[in-house]
């Protein structure tokens, strides 16, 4: 199954190509992704809100599904700064740096991303509330992948 | 660590082919004949030794094998790393204590140095055998001036530092299995741990913790490990002087180290190639959740591993566990 953050980031690389829909098909997955592209000729432009916002449809063979776009209640996110291995916790003996509702502040080590055996300990760098955990135990992370949404105290 | 007793050293090392007497030592020094007599038992403790001949004085014969601050320091010739050792007959693990003085400030180039560790590491918190003394266990600070995604290039760096070192004491020439275990005849002989704590766009510290089998017997091996790690006292039949291994680590490791932050990854890239293991073979690895296989083409420009699958498609690895055996 396709995961919320590749989702995400077949998102942000749509919306940063020419390129107005994608569809992926694997197995019995189907997911379609479509810009709404304006039409400038009668539309002035006056805001300042993003101009590309893609539909998600995400359809099962027979039980289509709508994936509705979760409003975020965080306000920041952590990010990978460097394509590797996500970790949770410090070995697979020792419980999580962090679960979803524990505070942390700007010092906390939240998870670890390894790469090449460089053990990465990431900081929260914020005061807040972890919101959500963005990656999974173990998955692969791109350079500035969204890792955790913190709520900012 | 005494100034007093390096200035000695140093004196007695430039006065190597002749007999100085106490009473020169003592002006040099500023000291008593009484003050420089007890530096002289310390140092005998240390396992200097000399030929003290009456109304001749002093004269140094031998320094010592023994590993402590003070013979760390004698010989060593770089300009800041090892400018601050803190050495340990035994202690839980020196990545640890290299870690808790990065967190108070810690300067770059400070190392920690063990005999002994009790709690020895490996990545993911597995344990590193290294309770007893044939073994050369360190760790140290670096502070690199580097994007944090370029960060992981030191672990290559530190691999073909530790294989110029093996290779220049032993004349053996190691091999690196991808990024930076240390082999010699398809058996581990060194291994590196490096940690970092970084924020998005700086590097607060680095610690690379550096753990080398050095004049191990089969007998020093658990039965779980021994058909896989070996020392280099196993596969050369001599013993080493972990001193002067430690010395030339350090300073092979800070030229190199210097030449990296200034050139960039190339010459490191070239180095590392030249110790492969493996190269050319093909191997089963798992990335993320992903299973393949592919043959090693060599390394990527930033020292991610190249495998190329069957059909001649490229993938760049930064991290990937990798069936080498």
């Amino acid at each position: 199954m396709i995961k919320i953050s590749e989702i995400k980031e077949l998102i942000k690389v749509l919306d940063a190509s020419s390129v107005d829909e994608l569809v992926y098909e694997f197995e019995n997955e189907k997911l379609k992704l479509k810009k709404n592209v304006p039409t400038f000729e009668s539309v002035p432009v006056q805001t300042a809100q993003p101009i590309v916002t893609p539909a998600i449809e995400l359809a099962d063979d027979k039980q289509p599904v709508t994936v509705e776009k979760v409003q975020p209640d965080y306000d920041y996110e952590i990010t990978s700064p460097m394509v590797g291995t996500f970790y949770l916790s410090s070995s697979p003996e020792t419980g999580p740096y962090v679960k979803i509702g524990d505070q942390v502040t700007k010092k906390s080590v939240v998870c670890i991303v390894e790469a090449m055996k460089l053990f990465n300990e990431i900081e929260a760098e914020v005061d807040g509330e972890v919101v959500t955990i963005l990656a999974e135990n173990g998955e692969l992370v791109e350079y500035g992948q969204p890792l955790f949404g913190i709520k900012q105290k | 660590m005494s100034s007093t007793r390096e200035k000695l050293i140093e004196l007695l090392a430039s006065q190597a082919n002749t007999f100085v007497s106490g009473q020169w030592l003592s002006n040099q020094l500023q000291l008593s004949r009484t003050a420089v007599w007890k530096q002289i038992k310390q140092l005998e403790a240390d396992g200097y030794r000399f030929q003290a001949v009456p109304n001749k004085g002093y004269r140094l014969i031998e320094t010592p094998k023994k590993v402590s601050e003070n013979t760390l320091f004698w010989g060593l010739s770089t300009k800041w790393l090892g400018k601050v050792i803190d050495h340990y007959e035994e202690i839980s693990s020196t990545q640890i204590i290299a870690s808790q003085h990065a967190q108070s400030g810690g300067q770059e180039g400070l190392v920690v140095v063990a005999e002994k560790q009790t709690a020895g590491k490996g990545r993911l918190n597995r344990a590193w055998d290294s309770n007893h003394h044939n073994g050369v266990w360190l760790s140290f600070i670096l502070r690199p001036n580097l994007i944090p995604s370029h960060a992981p290039q030191l672990t290559l760096l530190t691999a073909t530092v530790l294989a110029r070192t093996i290779e220049k004491l032993t004349g053996v020439k190691p091999s690196i299995k991808w990024p930076n275990d240390i082999l010699l005849n398809d058996r581990k002989i060194a291994g590196i741990l490096t940690e970092m704590q970084a924020e998005q766009d700086a590097i607060h510290h680095v610690i690379i913790g550096i753990g080398i089998n050095i004049n191990h017997k089969e007998s020093d091996f658990d039965a779980s490990i021994m058909k896989r790690a070996t020392s280099l006292a196993l596969e050369t039949d001599k013993q080493y002087d972990k001193r002067v291994f430690i010395q030339t680590l350090l300073e092979l490791f800070e030229g190199q180290y210097e030449a990296f932050l200034s050139h960039g990854f190339t010459p490191v890239k070239a180095s590392w190639e030249s110790y492969a293991y493996r190269f050319c073979d093909v191997v089963h690895y798992k990335a993320g959740k992903e299973r393949a296989k592919g043959k090693i083409i060599g390394i990527a420009s930033d020292g991610a591993l190249m495998i190329e699958d069957a059909l001649g498609n490229t993938k760049h690895l930064h991290s990937a566990e990798i069936d080498w055996f």
